[in-house]
């Protein structure tokens, strides 16, 4: 009996080192971002006091009652960056998934010469650094007057996500077995029908998880949308931030409460689709 | 020395209870097939013995050790599973070899080992390929050499031919007998598969919904089961089960004819009490085509729905009181469906159950 | 009369074809030409004037260029390699958890969702040397009674580039590596017990090979994504103090928009062009080798 005890004494210590661990992890990953949250709510006075104030004391909507005021006062147009941030990652979203699913079909359904060389030519562009392709796409756009328009920007994002996606939504189509087509042909859809009806609706949780990653690329993409806007028309939420900072004097407050307004969206669609996200990934990825 | 013990063994989930305090004492050498329908608690049970699966009460033991809580290393043990569970990266002499390998033996022993038993289980020509480029039949031996190569104390298969084609299944299940001779190691297997279970065993254990119901060499658990869950279970077809009432020396079955009192019950039934009849099909035959009764026999008229000829005999199957029952015919005559027929039941051979608490009145 | 018609899926791949062409490799193709200029954005004319591979030689002998060179080789490095092991770490930490996995799954991916520029805000701020979290913590609970100069030090901003490169993406490796330990299938971890070996050894023999490819496809997906960093270090240092933490891409954001020496600027984001084109090429390989090796080909 002796040789149990030991062991059973064994598997609770693991067990407690397991819970520390996991805890000591979960805190790291989380601070960081409460903290930001938490500032938002605070006055700058006590977000810069020396010696720092740990209790939060006085939270109030300063923060955000001053980014929704009016220009001018001290606050930066965050409707307006709020509104098209969401204009351009919804449609780039959109038309990237578009544009994904009919190649990622083609992948997944199609035999032809030079597969795998496409293949690899699309994922490779998405190697393209920011920065790199910011100056000769700067230089382009200037010239065909899409500088600091929705539709410059919306185009960049749908090219940067769609070799993802393709990617993504190939592994997905592999997964369904191509008999359920060509079962739904023979009872008498064309294949156009057998795509939408039978296709489809298995291979979503794939789509979801692309849309999900498209999203958040665009949604929170800054190099190259700082080279690409300029004005307010135009300017995501990302180069919003920078309105905070002057040439000495960063607004932490202010920045922590867009930074909030940031986040809630992307927060929000990732908690729907997380189930999706890992199978998403998994199917994408190593069985493709 | 490997004889296994369970003593009131209990596994939970949560708060669901799935094996309920079975007790069961193995032998050394002894192969021993857990059998039961799905989902009755016998993967638990050889998961428990094996130490995947924790238990939530009892005491198992393995050779005079107590093994509760060990994991399943220090239990010296070996494993085949239904999926073989291969490793599908190494190759067939890597699968065979890696638990010496762990073990850090030195590899001229590995080698003997791993030589022997591909030899034992003929695997010579496969041993450099990878799992996935294996038949079904192959994968299964593989599965059997690992388990093998280490000459643990006790072996624990469960279902391992479920996944391979009739004639394959036969075929393993010899190799598997040959192998228990060979090995001289106790054995503890799970199947579903009643056929199976027959052949290999040395003594069934029968289970029901996390409860044993009958322990028991073959001939005994076919000849006298402890109850009609046993009966049915075990052989095929299954045992025709007729309730009825004693009434002065005779089972009167519920609306059929009355049959005499078989001599092995009397004096262990007591006037009015519900029964159940059970005869197993060969005991039931028409005049004429059945082998000589030696002890008493009864005789009814039943009416044949179907009859399915098997080449030396043929299966019918009638009707008595409303109930279908199976009858068998030697020396078989076409028969016609619907044909009425006059038939012998051996009373000799025949099962008494109570009706009421379902066990044999032997 | 029959017309010409293409195969379907060549029609299929055309959007995806026109929009890569037109955002891509047109700008590519006009930078790669560029490289070969003075071209610079104030003056226009100068984009006609060839002068070889002047741009690159002058990349090639510069200290500042090789500098950022290897400390962007260094950062991708240290920080995958990092993000790799905390994410396998964090991953099986969570995967052996029965009871909640989904609330902690939903934590761990939480950094995911936070834009790059915002975790370089998030992480100037929090390693700030007068009022940042880390100082102010270290110094209440008495560890030290300096301002640690975090961002100012070369090395200390550094390390603090790769904690805020660290935290944001070690996500993307713990959530692929999750999949892949969701995938593994059960059976050959309780043979390898029963075989002998102890958690580590069925970990190592087992788990890990099953895993490698979930961990090379983040290594991929990763490496496709890299340049994320860019937003970071840009806003925490912006290459700063003194060059000391330059970067390839800051280089590069400088060189073209600062100094508006474009065609300098291309030539060397071409060169960081390749630069991830290989890290992401070795990837993809050593992902398709670990499949094979898994049988999962195809
Ligand atoms: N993890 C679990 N949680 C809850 N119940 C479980 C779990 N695993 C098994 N069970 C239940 O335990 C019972 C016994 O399962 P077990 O796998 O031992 O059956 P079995 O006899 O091997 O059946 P089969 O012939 O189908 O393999 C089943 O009713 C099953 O639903
Ligand atoms: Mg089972």
């Amino acid at each position: 009996m002796n040789e149990n005890l030991q062991h059973r004494i064994r598997a609770r210590l693991l067990k407690l080192a397991h819970f520390v661990a996991l805890f000591i992890a979960m805190a790291i990953i989380c601070v960081p971002g409460l903290w930001v949250v938490l500032n938002s709510f605070r006055p700058t006075v006590d977000i810069m006091a020396k010696p720092p104030v740990w209790i939060p004391r006085g939270l109030n909507l300063d923060n955000y009652r001053a980014m929704f005021g009016a220009v001018g006062e001290g606050g930066v147009p965050v409707l307006q960056y709020f509104t098209n941030s969401l204009i351009i990652s919804v449609t780039s979203t959109f038309i990237a998934i578009l544009v994904g699913m009919a190649g990622g079909y083609a992948f997944a359904r199609y035999r032809f010469k030079g597969k795998a060389a496409i293949f690899i030519g699309l994922m490779l562009t998405r190697a393209v650094p920011g920065v790199s392709l910011s100056l000769p796409l700067f230089i382009v756009m200037a010239k065909t007057g899409l500088i600091d328009t929705h539709m410059g920007l919306i185009l960049v994002y749908v090219a940067l996500n769609v070799p993802f996606t393709i990617w993504l939504i190939d592994g997905f189509f592999r997964q369904v077995p191509i008999d359920l087509a060509e079962a739904a042909e023979i009872d008498g859809c064309t294949r156009w029908q057998a795509f939408w009806k039978v296709e489809f609706p298995v291979a979503r949780a794939g789509v979801a998880s692309a849309g999900i990653f498209a999203f958040l690329t665009s949604w929170n993409e800054y190099a190259l949308a700082s080279q690409l806007t300029r004005s307010t028309f135009s300017k995501t939420m990302p180069v919003g931030l920078r309105d905070f900072t002057s040439e000495f004097t960063i607004n932490w407050g202010g920045m922590c409460a867009l930074a909030v307004l940031m986040i809630i969206p992307a927060l929000i669609l990732t908690f729907i689709v997380q189930k999706h996200l890992i199978a998403g990934l998994t199917f994408g990825g190593v069985k493709g | 020395m490997a004889q296994v013990q369970l003593q009131n063994v209990v596994k939970k989930y949560g708060a669901v209870e799935v094996v309920h305090g079975i007790n069961l004492e193995i032998a050394d050498n002894e192969f021993v097939v857990l059998v039961g329908p799905s989902g009755c608690g016998k993967s638990t049970t050889l998961r428990m013995i094996a130490g995947l699966e924790a238990i939530s009460g009892g005491d198992i033991s393995i050779g005079d050790r107590v093994v509760n809580d060990l994991p399943p290393r220090h239990r010296n043990i070996s494993m085949v599973f239904q999926n073989y569970a291969l490793y599908p990266h190494m190759t067939v002499r890597e699968n065979l070899g890696f638990s010496l390998q762990i073990a850090k033996r030195p590899q001229a022993e590995i080698d003997k080992a791993v030589d022997e038993a591909a030899q034992i289980l003929s695997l010579a020509e496969y041993m450099d390929r990878k799992p996935g480029a294996l038949s079904g039949g192959q994968r299964q031996r593989v599965a059997m050499g690992r388990a093998i190569v280490r000459h643990p104390e006790v072996f624990l298969f469960d279902e391992p031919l479920s996944n391979l084609d009739a004639k394959l299944r036969t075929q393993m299940r010899t190799e598997i007998k040959k192998l228990h001779q060979k090995v001289k190691s106790t054995i503890v297997y799970v199947t579903h598969d009643q056929v199976e279970a027959m052949t290999l065993a040395d003594r069934i254990v029968i289970m029901r919904d996390g409860h044993i119901e009958q322990v028991g060499t073959p001939l005994e658990v076919f000849e006298t089961p402890a109850n009609t869950f046993v009966a049915t279970f075990i052989g095929s077809p299954p045992m025709n089960l007729l309730s009825g009432q004693i009434a002065g020396g005779e089972v009167a079955i519920d609306g059929g004819p009355k049959v005499t009192l078989p001599d092995q019950f009397a004096g262990k039934v007591q006037d009015g009490q519900k029964v159940i009849l059970g005869f197993r099909a060969d005991n039931l035959m028409p005049e004429g085509h059945a082998m000589p009764m030696e002890g008493a026999s009864a005789e009814f008229e039943m009416v044949v729905n179907l009859s399915e000829p098997l080449g030396t005999e043929t299966l019918l199957f009638g009707s008595l009181a409303g109930k279908e029952v199976q009858a068998k015919m030697l020396n078989p005559r076409p028969v016609a469906d619907g044909e009425r027929l006059q038939f012998q039941l051996d009373l000799t051979r025949c099962h008494l159950f109570d009706a009421e608490t379902q066990q044999s009145l032997r | 009369m029959s017309r010409f018609r293409p195969p379907a899926w060549f029609v299929l791949l055309l959007p995806a074809i026109i929009i890569l062409a037109a955002v891509v490799l047109i700008p590519l193709i006009l930078s790669f030409y560029s490289s070969f200029t003075p071209y610079k954005l104030t003056r226009p004319e100068t984009l006609y004037k060839w002068i070889g591979t002047f741009n690159y030689e002058k990349a090639m002998k510069s200290v500042h260029f090789w500098s950022a060179f290897g400390r962007t080789v260094l950062l991708l490095t240290v920080a995958l390699n990092l993000e790799m092991l905390l994410g396998l770490g964090l991953a099986l930490l969570v995967n052996k958890v029965t009871y909640g996995q989904r609330a902690l799954r939903t934590i761990m991916m939480f950094p995911m969702m936070f834009s790059p520029v915002l975790v370089g805000f998030q992480f100037k701020f929090i390693f700030n040397d007068n009022v940042g979290l880390v100082n102010n913590a270290l110094q209440s609970l008495g560890l030290t009674d300096r301002a640690i100069p975090w961002l100012v030090d070369g090395q200390l901003a550094f390390f603090s580039i790769v904690v805020a490169e660290m935290w944001s993406s070690t996500a993307v490796f713990a959530i692929l590596i999750l999949a892949g330990l969701f995938a593994v299938p059960r059976d050959p971890i309780e043979a390898a017990k029963v075989d002998g070996c102890t958690p580590w050894q069925s970990f190592r023999h087992i788990t890990l090979p099953y895993v490698m490819p979930f961990i090379y496809i983040a290594l991929a997906i990763r490496s496709l994504d890299v340049a994320r960093a860019y937003d970071i270090v840009q806003i925490m240092t912006n290459g700063g103090p003194a060059r000391r933490t330059e970067l390839l891409w800051t280089l590069i954001g400088r060189t073209g928009y600062v100094d508006a020496k474009m065609g300098y600027a291309n030539a060397m984001g071409y060169i960081s062009i390749f630069l991830a084109i290989i890290f992401t090429v070795y990837f993809f390989r050593k992902l398709n080798a670990a499949r094979s090796e898994l049988g999962m080909a195809g």
